[in-house]
């Protein structure tokens, strides 16, 4: 299940967000909504996971006959 | 007289969450506009103008107003140099910055139409959404 953790350090107000369980592409969805909400971050990095393709299985059904 | 601090490093892209987390520190009394004026403790008015501004009757009986001025990334701070030392035991930019902070996240759990758990360990508030 998709997870995103933020932890917010209430005496400085600043916050950090970590991105866990999203493959690929669809992890930067979630950080565009977070970048529009939130502004422009300090600093962003890419977890391994992110450069992994999800995969996807091609179904071929036999033909009717 | 008190002179304005801009926080230029501190942006607050969404009006609407700002003004909640506004709230969530007791300021609910907000004017909005354009480029409004901001006054000081004495009431003269300032050179600085601003789109939202929280009146001094709201905050203090020695405290300057509070701005909000727009920027192209979104909305800054403007606060006398005396509110910001004052306000919130000094603490004001980083209490409202850490209460937009979790706006931010509850608008995105219902975006995401998650679930949010929320734990506290010590000045550290932990959230997690998952969908």
């Amino acid at each position: 299940m998709p997870e995103v953790e933020f932890s917010i350090n209430t005496e400085t107000g600043e916050m950090q967000m970590h991105i866990e369980g999203i493959q690929g592409a669809s992890c930067a969805d979630v950080a565009k909504l977070a970048k529009e909400l939130l502004g422009a971050p300090a600093r962003e990095e890419n977890t391994p996971e992110f450069y992994v393709r999800p995969q996807t299985q091609k179904l071929v059904q036999p033909k009717k006959k | 007289m008190s002179k304005y601090l801009t926080f230029t490093d501190v942006v607050f892209t969404n009006k609407a969450l700002l003004l909640a987390a506004l709230a969530d520190l007791g300021y609910c009394h907000v004017e909005q506009g354009e480029g409004l004026s901001l006054y000081g403790y004495q009431g003269d008015e300032r050179v600085e103008r601003a789109e939202i501004v929280v009146r001094r009757r709201h905050i203090g009986a020695a405290s300057n107003d509070l701005g909000f001025a727009r920027t192209a990334q979104g909305y800054t701070p403007l606060i006398s140099e005396y509110d910001q030392r004052t306000l919130h035991d000094g603490k004001f930019v980083a209490r409202l910055r850490a209460s937009y902070n979790e706006r931010v996240v509850k608008e995105m759990q219902q975006r995401l139409r998650g679930t949010l758990r929320r734990e506290t360990q010590g000045s550290i508030v932990k959230l997690k959404i998952r969908y």
